[in-house]
C-alpha cells in the first residue's frame, strides 16, 4: 500500500516544477516567434531541442568531444590532487617543510591560474597534454589548503589520549589525523574537480583540436546559438557527473558523517565480527 | 614547541630573523640555479626564460616601453565594472530568494544545474550574442561574479538563528528591522567571503574574455607575447597578475575586518569606543537642553 502513496507524493512535488518549466518554455517560444526577442541572441527552445537531438542522437557528434574533455578534466584532477595531497601531508608532518614551501603555495594561489593558459599551451602543445596540465595547476590549491587545514585541526585532547595509550606517531597520524581531515579534504576535492573542468574547457577555448570547448566556440562563432547551447548542456552534464561521483565517494569514505551510512557500516562490521566470533 | 616559550623576546626576534634569512637563502639558491641552468643552456629559453631576462622584461614593459599600463587600465576597469554589477545583482537576488520560500523552491533546480555548469564556458556564447567589445566582456565578468555572492547571501539569509528571529518577532520588530538588525549582520561575513571569491574569479573572467577576443587588455598581452615566443615578457605579465591577486586578497581581508568589525577584537573595540563617544556627546547635549 505504500507504493502508490510515495508515487503520488512525488507527483505532487514535481508537477508544479514541470508546469512552471513548460510555461516558461511556451512563453519563451512565443516571445521569439512573435519577434519580441532577437533570434540571434536567444534561439527558440524548439531549435535548442532540435540541436540537442541532432548532437546527441541523430549525428552523435558530441560523444567524442564529451569524452575527451571528461578525460582531460579527470586526468588533470588526478595529477593536481596527487601533488596537492602529497605536499599537504609532507607539510603537516614536517614543520620546516611547511615553513619553506607554503610561501610558494600562497604565491601560486593569488595568481589567477587561468593566466597561465597561453604559456602552458606553448609548453605542452595543442593536444590533450596542455589541457591536462592547466586543469592540474588550477585544481591544486583548493585541495592543498583543505587537506592541510584538515590535517592540522586535530583535537589536542584526543591526541593526548592517543599518546597516553602509547600510540606511535604513525598511529596518531593514520588513525587520528587522517580520519579527522577527510571531511575537509573531500570538500576541497569537490571544489577541485569542478575547477579542473573549468581549466580543461578554458584551455580548449584558447587553442585545441577537440573537446566540448572547441565545439562550443565553433558553434558560437558560426552564430549557431542553438547548437552552442546544446553543447553547453554537455558541460553541465560533465559537471554533474563529476560532482555526483565525488559526492558518492564522499558518502562511502567519510561514512561517519551521515547517520544512515554510519548505521549501515556499523551493522556490517557487527555482522563481520559476529561471524568471526562464531568461527 | 614547549621550549620555544621559554626563549625571551629578544631570542624570539633573532629566531625570526634566522628564519627569514633561510627563506631568502632558499629563494636565492633557486633563482641562481634557474639562472645558471638558463645561461648554460640546460633550460630552453623558449620555455623557461632566465630570471634576469624576466627582470629585464619587467623593466621594459613598465618603464622603458611602458606598454603594460594601458592594458592594465583596460582590464582592471572591466573587472571593476563587471564585479560591481555582478555582485550587486547576486546579493540582491540572494536576499530576495532567501527571504521567500516559494521562490526558493521553484528556483532550486535551475540553481543546481547552473552551479554544475562551468560559468566561464558561457563566454563564447555571450560574445556571439553581444558582439565583440566591452559589452560582452562585462557580461562575462558579471556572470562569473554573480554566483558566489548569490549563493553565499542565500545561505547567510537562510541560516539566520531561528530563536533570535522569533525573539525579535515576539518583541514586535518590523520586517525591515529584522532585516537590518538581525539578518544582514549575521549574513555579512558569509557575503564578504562570497565577494572575495567573486573578485578573484572576475580577474579570471576578464582574462578568458580577452583570450577569446584578442583585442586589448592584459590577457591579450600575455597571449601576444606567448605567440611571439617572448616568454620572458609573458612571465613578467604573470608576475603583475600575481601582485594584483595579492592586493585583491589583502584588500578584501581589510574590508572584511572593517565591515564585519564584530568578528575581530580590535574592530570591536574601535567601533565600541566610537559609539561610546557619540553616546556621551548626545547625553551632554540632552543635559544642556
Amino acid at each position: 500500500m505504500r507504493e502508490p502513496e510515495a508515487w503520488l507524493y512525488w507527483m505532487f512535488r514535481i508537477l508544479p516544477h514541470l508546469m512552471l518549466f513548460a510555461a516558461l518554455m511556451v512563453l519563451w517560444e512565443w516571445a521569439v516567434a512573435s519577434g519580441t526577442i532577437n533570434t540571434i541572441m536567444v534561439p527558440r527552445p524548439s531549435a535548442i531541442f532540435g540541436a540537442i537531438v541532432e548532437l546527441y542522437v541523430t549525428k552523435g557528434t558530441i560523444y567524442e568531444h564529451f569524452f575527451i574533455t571528461l578525460a582531460e578534466a579527470v586526468f588533470g584532477f588526478l595529477i593536481g590532487a596527487g601533488v596537492a595531497i602529497a605536499l599537504a601531508v609532507s607539510s603537516s608532518l614536517s614543520e620546516s617543510f611547511e615553513r619553506y614551501v607554503s610561501p610558494y603555495a600562497v604565491v601560486l594561489n593569488v595568481t589567477p591560474g587561468i593566466a597561465l593558459t597561453p604559456i602552458i599551451i606553448a609548453w605542452f602543445g595543442y593536444g590533450m597534454g596542455s589541457k591536462i596540465a592547466l586543469a592540474a595547476v588550477i585544481c591544486f590549491f583548493p585541495i592543498f589548503v583543505n587537506t592541510l587545514t584538515g590535517l592540522r585541526q586535530t583535537d589536542a585532547d584526543r591526541e593526548e589520549l592517543f599518546r597516553s595509550f602509547g600510540a606511535t606517531r604513525r598511529q596518531v597520524f593514520l588513525q587520528l589525523r587522517v580520519p579527522a581531515a577527510l571531511p575537509l579534504m573531500f570538500a576541497g576535492l569537490k571544489i577541485g574537480l569542478t575547477t579542473a573542468l573549468i581549466g580543461a574547457v578554458v584551455a580548449e577555448f584558447a587553442q585545441a583540436t577537440a573537446g566540448v570547448g572547441v565545439l562550443m566556440s565553433r558553434f558560437s562563432f558560426a552564430l549557431d546559438m542553438a547548437s552552442s547551447l546544446a553543447t553547453l548542456l554537455s558541460m553541465t552534464l560533465i559537471g554533474l557527473l563529476l560532482f555526483y561521483t565525488m559526492e558518492f565517494l564522499d558518502d562511502r569514505v567519510v561514512f561517519w558523517r551521515r547517520e544512515a551510512r554510519l548505521s549501515a557500516v556499523s551493522r556490517a562490521r557487527a555482522r563481520a565480527w559476529k561471524s568471526d566470533a562464531e568461527k | 614547541m614547549a621550549d620555544m616559550a621559554a626563549i625571551p623576546a629578544a631570542g624570539g626576534a633573532s629566531l625570526r630573523q634566522r628564519r627569514l634569512l633561510t627563506h631568502m637563502a632558499i629563494f636565492l639558491t633557486l633563482i641562481l640555479m634557474w639562472e645558471l641552468g638558463a645561461q648554460v643552456g640546460w633550460l630552453d629559453p623558449l620555455f623557461f626564460p632566465a630570471p634576469s631576462a624576466i627582470l629585464t622584461s619587467v623593466w621594459r614593459i613598465y618603464f622603458s616601453q611602458g606598454n603594460i599600463w594601458y592594458h592594465l587600465y583596460i582590464s582592471l576597469g572591466l573587472v571593476l565594472a563587471g564585479f560591481t554589477a555582478g555582485s550587486i545583482l547576486g546579493i540582491g537576488l540572494g536576499a530576495v530568494v532567501g527571504m521567500n520560500a516559494v521562490i526558493r523552491r521553484f528556483l532550486q533546480p535551475y540553481v543546481i544545474v547552473l552551479e554544475a555548469t562551468p560559468r566561464i564556458a558561457v563566454a563564447p556564447l555571450l560574445i556571439a550574442a553581444l558582439g565583440f567589445g566591452v559589452t560582452s566582456k562585462i557580461a562575462i565578468i558579471m556572470l562569473v561574479c554573480f554566483f558566489a555572492p548569490f549563493i553565499n547571501t542565500l545561505s547567510g539569509v537562510i541560516n539566520v538563528d531561528r530563536d533570535r528571529m522569533e525573539l525579535m518577532r515576539s518583541l514586535g520588530a518590523s520586517k525591515m528591522q529584522v532585516l537590518r538588525k538581525l539578518v544582514l549582520p549575521e549574513a555579512i561575513p558569509v557575503i564578504m567571503a562570497g565577494e572575495r571569491l567573486a573578485l578573484t574569479s572576475a580577474l579570471s573572467g576578464v582574462l578568458v574574455a580577452e583570450f577569446i577576443q584578442r583585442d586589448q587588455g592584459i590577457g591579450t598581452l600575455i597571449l601576444t607575447y606567448t605567440r611571439n615566443l617572448n616568454m620572458a615578457s609573458a612571465f613578467a605579465c604573470i608576475l603583475t597578475l600575481t601582485l594584483i591577486g595579492f592586493l585583491i586578497f589583502k584588500g578584501m581581508e581589510m574590508l572584511d575586518h572593517h565591515i564585519a568589525y564584530w568578528k575581530n577584537e580590535a574592530g570591536l573595540r574601535r567601533v565600541g569606543a566610537k559609539r561610546a563617544r557619540a553616546w556621551a556627546m548626545s547625553q551632554k547635549g540632552n543635559a544642556h537642553a
